[in-house]
């Protein structure tokens, strides 16, 4: 089952291409129309200051920014299918997004704007991590089942708060509230945070490919191979977390990119985490990126959250796959 | 620096608000001293282009602003009504008034514009409106090198004020104060007018599913309370408070005023007709105004405040 590694590398080259290309397409690509030379000239340090502008401050970091959150969500995504066995979990499914949307949702509510949303989302989510595993972990033991139980429950929790929220806000506060909730990567700032955190990631995750190879096929089989299951319950539930909290405050909470591209890499790659993982990052990413260049440019100026398009991409893309498999 | 004075006027923390624009006059006292003091001139700068705006910055332009972007249908009606409604280049969807704001480009939605399109027009000052807009957004263009200026005019001062403001960093100081000027006094003569006028209860209907009115902070509030309404909501704690049915029906106004969906529609206000048990109902009390007119912090808020005062005259005349 588990592939010779030096098969791993042919498919990450196709979609590192892949993902180069989304990345310049999303960058030739906008409301202002600029031609393959205006870029061209850019990248070469010349241009209009106007070109510069364009793509120097405002496509390049958000392509950026898009490209690390789809990353996030899928790696993290792939990591919770793995802790939990179970093939519907998401970087979502344990409420981690619904701490950092309360969170979110709560500083805008108080009228404090940018940065502070993004600690007190970060902050919701951590919230949420801690309160989840602490619960889940309880007097006896956890179990998956139990700690997707916990988190379903802790994320209905986090749903009823929401709506309450939305519900007492200002008439004035609501638009950019339920954008928020939508997903939105024009709310992103400096894409460098999440891209580090991304590269950084998959390089701690390769060596424990194997490990995770074994887990996957269940913990008592694990142990039985000698993998220290525990420790490494706790190293991906908690990597899961920061990947999922970084990418909900970076953009808001994208649904989709986390659960169904994992598993449309499985079926196409098969279930290698060594390769899967990598995979994810970069087809997140790229997935991401060409969602996000649509809702900028689709019915420009107006502009549609990019929650909208990545589900409108992704369903067929992953019905597809599914009915081919069988 | 412009001197900074809290201001009597408002009820809600805006001190220092209306900055050097208008003079000492403006701030004394209530709406009648306003109009009894006539049109203020402004206070002399020494640097003829610094106004602060309604976080309490100081925004400076070191040209008259030439090239305008105005991110909501408010904040394009005021450009306009300074005078400098040539100058205004980007607009975002909604903005209708005046006619010819609708040929103007628009930057998208003021919830999420598109950033590009505005970076295009090269804006040199963008009037951003502090709790529409998303502030990432806002602090994104400044940070790309384009002064933003902040309006949120919450009281009649508040609408004059932010005129006086634009027409000084446009330099359309003429226009601009002559229109500040004559809203505020028509504003102060319809105070003045209805001081003395019967209180009456009145509701009026923002919206229609969920139903919601405005309480006396609200900028329609203060419009109700200078025509001698009573807003059975004003003790609401909430600028826009979501009520139900029955809690209109205990309050049985004598008057229910409604915007609605379009410029003419009145379908709002048949609902109420179904409780034909209440005062207003009976008296046939049911009034549209168009919501144009009265909810946006524009100088057309005049007109649709001389509208209130009719209607609420009329209210008046049925008992």
């Amino acid at each position: 089952m588990i592939t010779p590694r030096r098969s791993l590398w042919p498919p990450l080259a196709v979609l590192a291409l892949l993902g180069l290309t989304a990345l310049l397409v999303s960058v030739t690509l906008g409301s202002a129309a600029l031609s393959l030379g205006d870029v061209w000239a850019v990248a070469r340090g010349e241009g209009s200051p106007l070109a510069r502008t364009l793509i120097l401050d405002l496509r390049i970091p958000r392509s950026l920014s898009a490209f690390a959150v789809g990353g996030l969500l899928a790696v993290a995504g792939a990591l919770m299918q793995v802790l939990l066995r179970n093939p519907l979990a998401d970087p979502y499914v344990l409420g981690l997004s619904g701490g950092a949307s309360v969170g979110a949702l709560a500083a805008m509510l108080a009228g404090l704007g940018g940065a502070v949303i993004t600690g007190s989302a970060f902050a919701g989510a951590f919230l949420s991590t801690l309160l989840v595993f602490g619960l889940a972990h309880g007097t006896g033991s956890w179990t998956p089942s139990r700690l997707l139980l916990t988190g379903v429950v802790v994320a209905a929790g986090w749903g009823a708060v929401i709506t309450l929220m939305l519900a007492i806000s200002p008439a004035e506060r609501l638009p950019g509230m339920l954008y928020w909730l939508m997903g939105d990567l024009s709310y992103s700032r400096s894409p460098w945070p999440p891209l580090t955190l991304l590269l950084v990631i998959c390089l701690l995750l390769m060596p424990l490919g194997r490990s995770l190879n074994v887990m996957a096929r269940g913990p008592l089989q694990a142990a039985a191979l000698g993998v220290n299951v525990r420790p490494l319950e706790w190293t991906i539930y908690v990597v899961a977390s920061v990947l999922t909290a970084t990418a909900v405050t970076t953009a808001g909470s994208i649904g989709f990119v986390g659960l169904v591209v994992p598993h449309m890499l499985r079926l196409v790659l098969g279930n290698d985490q060594r390769l899967i993982l990598p995979a994810c990052a970069l087809t997140g990413g790229t997935l991401l990126v060409l969602a996000d260049t649509l809702a900028r440019t689709m019915i420009a100026p107006e502009q549609l959250p990019v929650g909208v398009i990545t589900a409108l991409l992704g369903v067929p893309t992953f019905l597809y796959l599914l009915y081919r498999s069988r | 620096m412009p001197a900074v004075r809290p201001s009597s006027v408002s009820t809600l923390a805006s001190s220092g608000r209306f900055g050097g624009a208008l003079g000492p006059a403006a701030f004394t006292g209530a709406l009648l001293t306003l109009a009894l003091s006539g049109p203020v001139a402004g206070e002399a700068h020494a640097d003829a282009l610094c106004a602060i705006d309604d976080r309490e910055r100081e925004v400076c332009l070191e040209a008259p602003a030439r090239r305008i972007a105005a991110l909501s249908p408010g904040a394009t009606e005021l450009v306009y009504a300074a005078g400098a409604g040539e100058k205004v280049v980007a607009v975002v969807a909604f903005s209708d008034y005046p006619p010819e704001a609708k040929d103007v480009p628009s930057v998208g939605s003021h919830t999420r514009m598109d950033l590009e399109t505005l970076v295009t027009l090269t804006p040199d000052l963008v009037i951003g409106w502090m709790t529409g807009n998303p502030p990432e957004q806002l602090e994104t263009i400044e940070a790309l090198g384009m002064p933003v200026f902040y309006i949120e005019p919450r009281d009649f001062e508040g609408v004059s004020g932010a005129i006086e403001r634009l027409a000084l960093l446009a330099d359309t100081r003429e226009e601009g104060e002559r229109v500040a000027a004559e809203f505020l006094d028509g504003m102060a003569s319809l105070a003045e007018r209805y001081a003395d006028a019967e209180p009456i209860s009145v509701f009026y209907q923002v919206w229609d599913e969920p139903l919601m009115t405005i309480n006396d902070e609200h900028l329609i509030g203060k419009v109700l309370t200078l025509c001698g309404g009573v807003n059975v909501f004003g003790e609401l704690s909430r600028l826009v408070p979501r009520i139900d049915d029955e809690s209109v029906l205990a309050a049985d106004p004598e008057a229910i005023l409604a915007g609605g969906m379009g410029e003419e529609n009145r379908g709002w206000l048949t609902h109420w007709q179904q409780y034909p048990s209440m005062t207003a109902v009976e008296r046939d009390n049911l009034y549209f105004v168009p919501p144009s007119l009265i909810q946006r912090p524009t100088p057309r808020l005049l007109e649709g405040s001389r509208l209130f005062c009719e209607q609420l005259e009329r209210a008046r005349a049925k008992r």
